[in-house]
């Protein structure tokens, strides 16, 4: 009994040892060139396939995929955040990134045989261990589902092709046709810019770099243009002088709640106009804007995911869905401000 | 209610707080003396001030407080015939008690006279009961508990439509005025010691009182139902006015807001205007319209701020404006801090000035 306690306690000593110096004298060989020993690739690509399977959301929270707009936008983000590794699909990857270990598949093998809930969750978390990074904005889950949506289409063989960037207006700054590919080009979920104060696209393109305002997109969108670029940008996309003028404000119940509010929920119309009688830096107009744009950051706002404004925070923190959905559709139906004048 | 009173009225006044820590760290010598002094004090603050039931200034309260001070000398009564009894029998006449003599005194002492005693109290406050509830004799007043302020509507006789205000009551005296209450999210109570007793108010339904005052003057009001974390500092300014000066005070109350009159006023309005005040604040006559936060188009009438929180200085207002959360705990009014002094000022004026 005693002597097979001592035999145990020495092979566990011996097992600490082996172990430690794997890990303090570098015995494991780390490089990519080697691969894995044999059956390593199928246990870790068996656990990340049942683990997605496991993790992914239900199949009831899956919006509208077929949205043209919405793959526009996906399509815009995939070709800058994750074609440099998974290619379009008609592209190739390059030779440095086939020789990734994992090698990462090219977009239509990627996608084959996972339902959209279960791409969801791969697009917001990421692989570990594989290279494959996470949504790079917390609390962002409904920015994925566009990415999704046009992983759906290239799964369908439906998708539309990948945006290019040409740089042939010569007045305009740096990485203005680039932000172009989406402001401007797709019909829905994209703000306009062209309703709003320079200063306030500045500030916002500010918040995005430093991650005060979350958004897996424009974060990215952010980080592939010089910082110094950004005022430029922000003076080239804005409006005009300000310009203010009341609107024609008809009486629908969209219009008597931002104009007017209620008990729970204050007037809309006091900082972001039509017709807010002195510009307010920090509130951007809305007239104009994009319906599911309005919606979706309104959401973001009352769920506590957008910050940065003690007022804005407490004003949509009573909205109910249907309300959100009231004044999305009626600030989109607007005439933005400086046109009113005209 | 002869315990809770004086402390809330010592609480609720400015200088109640540093006179009590006064009189409650005296000299470890003086430590007797110390609680006499608090005692006293608490006792004589109870009988008189702007927010004591034993200072009634209306009929409810008169009738109120004569129910209580008759419990209190009757109690007074019995208490000492009870001891008188004790002494009389355990010293003066220690002998054994016949027993016919003992179940009479059980029966009458025990069960006839008790009965007799709580009955006629039962009796006598059941009757006061329907006064609370009469109906008014023409003006309504609808009060809405809000977190933690007074949703006010007037609702007089006839066609005329609510005069809205906030956070301040005024009544006509030797009239009675009924008042509907309820409440926004959460229960809270409507009480104004001086002039009656008190009526919880519900989310979603209606109850209703009504009030009786007598003396002009100005009374103090209090959330009497703990309703969150700012429930002490949700208070009111009853104001009891002779029936002529109220009709014309409510027919002022009932126009739209003056322009201001100084250029520091007009220099505010537009710093109201470009902080988006008027999306919770309604100022009628001009584009402010919120319907979330108090009505402020009379605001500078009022004799208090926040809802009983300061006075209505224009230190008071600014002061208010600049650091909410700090002065009521989780209100929903933001903070206004990155407002300059002078910004500030120019605000406050102009809100006073809004009479």
């Amino acid at each position: 009994m005693r002597r097979t306690l001592f035999i145990l306690a020495a092979l566990a000593v011996a097992g600490l040892a082996a172990a430690g110096s794997v890990v303090s004298l570098g015995l494991y060989n780390v490089s990519a060139r080697a691969g894995h020993l044999p059956g390593v690739s199928w246990v870790l690509h068996t656990t990340f396939r049942n683990a997605v399977r496991l993790r992914a959301p239900a199949e009831d929270e899956v919006p509208d995929l077929s949205d043209p707009a919405l793959i526009a936008l996906g399509a815009g983000h995939y070709a800058t955040a994750c074609a440099p590794c998974h290619a379009g699909p008609d592209g190739s990857r390059t030779a440095t990134m086939r020789a990734m270990l994992p090698v990462p598949p090219p977009i239509r093998e990627a996608v084959a045989g996972w339902q959209p809930s279960h791409l969801h969750w791969i697009v917001e978390n990421g692989v570990k261990m594989t290279g494959m990074p996470g949504w790079p904005a917390g609390g962002r889950a409904d920015e994925v589902w566009a990415v999704v949506a046009y992983l759906d289409a290239v799964k369908r063989q439906d998708a539309p092709p990948l945006p290019e960037v040409s740089e042939q207006q010569q007045s305009a700054p740096p990485g203005a046709a680039y932000c172009a590919t989406c402001h401007g080009s797709i019909s829905a979920h994209v703000p306009r810019l062209d309703i709003q104060q320079p200063g306030y696209l500045a500030d916002t393109l500010d918040d995005y770099l430093t991650g005060a305002r979350a958004s897996g997109i424009m974060q990215q969108a952010v980080s592939m243009v010089p910082p110094e670029a950004l005022p430029g940008l922000a003076a080239h996309f804005a409006a005009g002088p300000a310009a203010t003028a009341a609107a024609a404000v008809g009486p629908t119940a969209g219009a008597a709640l931002a104009t007017r509010g209620t008990r729970e929920v204050p007037a809309c119309t006091a900082c972001h106009g039509p017709g807010a009688p002195v510009a307010q830096p920090e509130a951007p107009a809305l007239a104009g804007q994009d319906r599911a744009f309005l919606a979706a950051q309104l959401r973001l706002w009352r769920d506590g995911v957008r910050r940065g404004s003690d007022k804005m925070s407490a004003a949509a923190r009573s909205l109910s869905d249907e309300e959100i959905a009231l004044l999305a559709d009626w600030y989109a139906a607007l005439p933005p401000d400086g046109e009113i004048e005209e | 209610m002869t315990r809770t009173k004086p402390l809330g009225t010592i609480a609720s006044d400015a200088s109640g707080p540093a006179l009590a820590g006064h009189l409650l760290a005296p000299a470890a010598g003086a430590r007797r003396r110390g609680f006499t002094l608090v005692a006293v004090a608490l006792f004589t603050a109870g009988c008189e001030g702007r927010q004591s039931a034993l200072a009634p200034a209306g009929a409810d309260a008169e009738a109120l407080h004569l129910l209580f001070t008759s419990m209190l000398a009757g109690a007074a009564v019995l208490w000492l015939g009870m001891n008188g009894l004790f002494y009389w029998f355990s010293r003066r006449s220690p002998a054994a008690f016949p027993e016919h003599h003992a179940r009479r005194l059980i029966l009458f002492g025990g069960v006839f006279a008790p009965t007799l005693i709580v009955g006629g109290v039962l009796v006598w406050g059941l009757s006061l009961l329907p006064d609370q509830r009469a109906p008014g004799e023409g003006l309504r007043i609808s009060v809405t508990g809000e977190q933690w302020w007074w949703r006010v509507e007037y609702l007089p006789e006839g066609d005329a439509g609510p005069v809205i205000s906030a956070n301040e009551i005024r009544l006509p005296a030797g009239e009675r005025t009924e008042f509907l209450l309820t409440a926004d999210r959460f229960i809270h109570s409507f009480w104004i010691p001086a002039l009656g007793g008190k009526m919880d108010m519900f989310p979603g339904r209606e109850t209703r009182m009504s009030l009786k005052p007598e003396t002009p003057g100005t009374y103090r009001g209090q959330c009497a139902e703990f309703c969150g974390a700012s429930h002490a500092w949700m208070a009111f300014e009853a104001v009891v006015m002779p029936p002529e000066d109220f009709a014309a005070w409510l027919e002022a109350e009932a126009q739209d807001a003056r322009a201001p009159q100084s250029e520091s006023a007009r220099r505010g309005l537009e710093i109201f205007r470009r902080e988006g005040c008027g999306a919770c604040h309604s100022i009628r006559g001009t584009e402010a319209v919120g319907q979330v936060g108090p009505d402020l188009t009379h605001v500078g009438a009022r004799h208090s701020i926040g809802a009983g929180r300061l006075g209505a200085s224009l230190d008071d207002i600014a002061l208010w404006v600049a650091h909410t959360g700090e002065l009521k705990p989780e209100v929903q009014m933001p903070a206004f801090p990155h407002l300059e002094p002078a910004e500030l000022q120019d605000l406050a004026r102009y809100l006073k000035e809004l009479e």
